[in-house]
């Protein structure tokens, strides 16, 4: 399965991770993301098939968090 | 003791709440935000009476998920600090050790209000990230909106402490007695509890701009308390601090006390009067510290220079023997948690 990780630049406490990974429930494809406070980041391990890479960066961008480009 | 206790609920009530709720917030918002949306779906229409501006429908409900969170929360800290407690039982701190502890705590504070400052991202590893499976159960539960949810999401506020809380842990685990520290940390979690009710409750409300100025001013909070514990470790050191220097502007020796070589010192529950004393150098200095009633921590008394580390009776009169020192030596002493202070100058 890939995995893809993106830079997140408005991550401003660990409760965002909390946030983050809670579209692993909402999303189906997606494996497990891991989300994390310090490194700002988020690594998503997904489906081809059933999700991509544009659906995840949308649902990303509706939690309210800006991946960097 | 009782005014541990009562100090306790009151650094609860003023920064322990603020920054809890910067750390726990979010969490709590988060499952009150569902319950909320079931709520307005729930409800019945607002009726429209003639003239009259339409109803909004009432939130019986908002009220109950927060104060079973916050009694949940009471119960699971009241229980780590009996935890606690038990641990430090088979631990002992001396002065040194503590104010080592303190030091910690305190670059801790500091580093967590610059990292909610957003100053650098290298501030964000002063942040204790809770394992993923917790995050994810919290995650999953705070979805369900029944009876229960509120009530383990309160109890597993345990595993994200804030910044005062930890502190606060350290006190616990410090005291060394299972009861007297789960009373401290009862007592401190009932403190946080109506700060943490009032802004929840309108938590809602609560705009996202209005939300950031709220985390400045916690972030604000932090530092400054950061700042204070330092100055009470360096108090505990015995080394210059700025408490230190403010009591001894407080309190000017007075001209006509000639430097003894017999002091009395009273230990009195809001610290030490008085705060300067003369003594004479050259000679063995006794000092008298008289407690009457004294249940703060000003009965936990140190000076730094010599080692001296002693638990005062409550009411009585504990003599001290201080070796010969020279001309211009100051001597600082303080109580055990650094807030108490007061000097000897050596003349």
């Amino acid at each position: 399965m890939p995995q893809k990780t993106y830079t997140i630049t408005n991550m401003e406490c660990p409760n965002c991770a909390m946030i983050l990974e809670s579209i692993e429930d909402k999303l189906p494809g997606i494996r497990e993301i891991r989300a994390s406070y310090k490194k700002g980041q988020v690594t998503v391990e997904f489906d081809e098939k059933l999700v991509s890479e544009a659906e995840i960066l949308v649902a990303i961008k509706k939690k309210g968090y800006i991946t960097a480009p | 003791m009782l005014e541990q206790y009562l100090l306790a609920f009151i650094t609860g009530l003023t920064t322990g709440g603020l920054s809890c709720l910067a750390v726990q917030g979010g969490l709590l918002a988060s499952s009150l935000a569902s319950q909320i949306e079931r709520d307005l779906l729930n409800a019945p229409p607002a009726p429209l009476k003639k003239g009259k501006r339409p109803v909004r429908p009432a939130r019986p409900n908002s009220a109950l998920p927060i104060l079973l969170f916050l009694a949940a929360k009471l119960a699971a800290y009241t229980l780590l600090g009996l935890l606690l407690g038990w641990l430090g039982s088979f631990l002992t701190f001396d002065p040194i050790t503590r104010a080592g502890l303190m030091i910690v705590i305190a670059l801790f504070m500091v580093g967590n209000g610059l990292r909610m400052l957003n100053v650098h991202p290298f501030f964000r590893n002063f942040v204790i990230e809770p394992p993923r499976f917790i995050t994810r159960a919290i995650r999953r539960t705070a979805k369900e909106t029944d009876t229960a949810t509120p009530l383990f999401l309160g109890a597993l506020t345990v595993f994200i402490p804030c910044g005062v809380t930890q502190a606060m842990m350290a006190a616990a685990l410090g005291l060394g007695d299972p009861l007297n520290a789960a009373l401290l940390m009862f007592a401190f979690t009932l403190g946080t509890s109506p700060v943490f009710f009032v802004v929840a409750y309108f938590t809602t409300q609560l705009g996202a701009a209005l939300e950031k100025y709220f985390m400045r001013f916690v972030a604000i909070v932090i530092l400054f308390l950061g700042f204070v514990t330092f100055d009470n470790a360096l108090n505990l050191l015995g080394a210059p601090s700025v408490s230190g220097l403010f009591t001894a502007q407080q309190a000017p020796a007075s001209p006509a006390t000639l430097p003894s070589d017999n002091l009395t010192l009273r230990a009195e529950n809001r610290g030490y009067s008085p705060a300067r004393l003369a003594a004479q150098a050259g000679v063995p200095v006794t000092l008298n510290i008289v407690t009457d009633n004294t249940t703060s921590c000003a009965r936990d008394f140190v000076i730094p220079a010599i080692k001296y580390y002693a638990l005062l009776p409550v009411t009585g009169t504990e003599t001290v023997q201080i070796p010969p020192q020279p001309a211009g030596t100051t001597m600082r002493f303080t109580c055990s948690m650094g807030m108490y202070t007061g000097l000897i100058e050596f003349k």
